[in-house]
């Protein structure tokens, strides 16, 4: 696969996993950006140890992690309503609201609840978090549950 | 209201444009560009300076062995100073990346725990071996000088030396402390929570 093949196929995923994780357009493409770029740069170490899947999700996650370590000077979150309407993409209601969601809940259970929604096998997050599989399906189960609740309690 | 929310339904409806990927690897070597003429910059200037420090000791023979001591030590000071830039400062940032995210996380965990302890010892030693250094140095020059003119440049020194190391260095070293800190503690925090 080269990178132009890989970029193409894997953008939608992994922005939508960092949107999942960071619930900002403009950080979910930072980071976005630059998992891709470190991608483009290890490439050509990739040695086929795991599946590509599981290598660029990797990346993704840790990138996502390490996003703590950056100073963000100005959260969107403390931008006035105009400035943040303006900055972030149009999405409808509801998959706005899963974003939301997704993103108050704990780190890891951000990055298992992203993974399993882009279809990435079970036995995948667990290698991608160095979970065991068994724990990935039971955390599935219950974020799901907490998303459901969300949902309903928003709903009424 | 439902039990059964198709989560993945939502979750891919949102369409999603993909970015031109010409412009994301000219953005990457331009990434690496800026790295690595920073990193350029900092070695030719440390290195320049050392080598002017030389040169007087070349060109002006000082007589005092406290001179050559203090040109040693200057020089021995921002030559750690440049081994760190060149060789542990890019490991403690470009640890692999491709780990699963408990092995990454205790990697970069340590690395933190690592770089607290550098960032303390080097900044530290970095400062005192410099001070200590311009000090040896101009013993020779100052007891030439008429003693004013030696207490007033001594003076101005210690002064510079001073700041450096009751204001700026504390709190140069708190600030990256304390960020260092809170980081730490939440790695630590996400780490209980990839418990199996």
């Amino acid at each position: 696969m080269t990178f132009e093949e890989i970029h193409k196929e894997y953008w939608p995923k992994v922005y939508r996993q960092c949107m999942g994780y960071m619930n900002d357009h403009a950080a979910a493409t930072d980071i976005a950006q630059e998992t891709f770029i470190k991608v483009w740069q290890q490439l050509p170490h990739f040695r086929n140890e795991s599946a590509i899947s599981t290598w660029i999700f990797r990346i993704a996650v840790n990138n996502c992690l390490r996003q703590l370590q950056k100073d963000r000077k100005m959260p969107t979150s403390e931008l006035p309503v105009e400035l943040m309407e303006e900055a972030s993409i149009d999405l409808e209601p509801q998959v706005q609201f899963l974003y939301q969601c997704i993103s108050e809940l704990p780190e890891i259970e951000r990055i298992i609840i992203t993974l399993e929604l882009e279809d990435v096998k079970q036995k995948e997050i667990a290698q991608i978090t160095g979970l065991s599989e068994s724990n990935v399906r039971v955390k599935i189960h219950r974020i799901k549950e907490k998303l459901t609740v969300k949902f309903q309690q928003h709903d009424q | 209201m439902t039990n059964n929310i198709d989560f993945k339904e939502l979750w891919n409806k949102q369409p999603i444009a993909v970015p031109d990927t010409k412009a994301l690897i000219e953005k990457a070597n331009a990434f690496k560009r800026k790295t690595r003429f920073k990193l350029i910059t900092a070695n030719v200037l440390l290195l320049l300076t050392s080598v002017g420090m030389g040169l007087v000791w070349y060109y002006f023979q000082p007589a005092f062995i406290t001179t050559k001591i203090g040109i040693i030590v200057c020089i021995l000071s921002m030559m750690i100073y440049i081994a760190f830039l060149n060789v542990m400062s890019p490991s403690l940032s470009d640890a692999s990346v491709d780990m699963d995210a408990k092995t990454g996380l205790k990697q970069l965990l340590e690395l933190k725990e690592k770089q607290r302890f550098q960032q303390t010892v080097l900044l530290n030693g970095y400062f005192i071996f410099l001070s200590v250094g311009i000090g040896m140095y101009m013993y020779e020059y100052a007891v030439r000088m008429p003693f004013v003119w030696a207490a007033f440049t001594y003076g101005i020194v210690m002064v510079w030396v001073g700041v450096n190391s009751f204001y700026f260095r504390p709190k140069m070293l708190e600030k990256q402390q304390a960020q260092l800190n809170q980081l730490i503690a939440k790695f630590k925090e996400i780490g209980t929570q990839l418990k199996d």
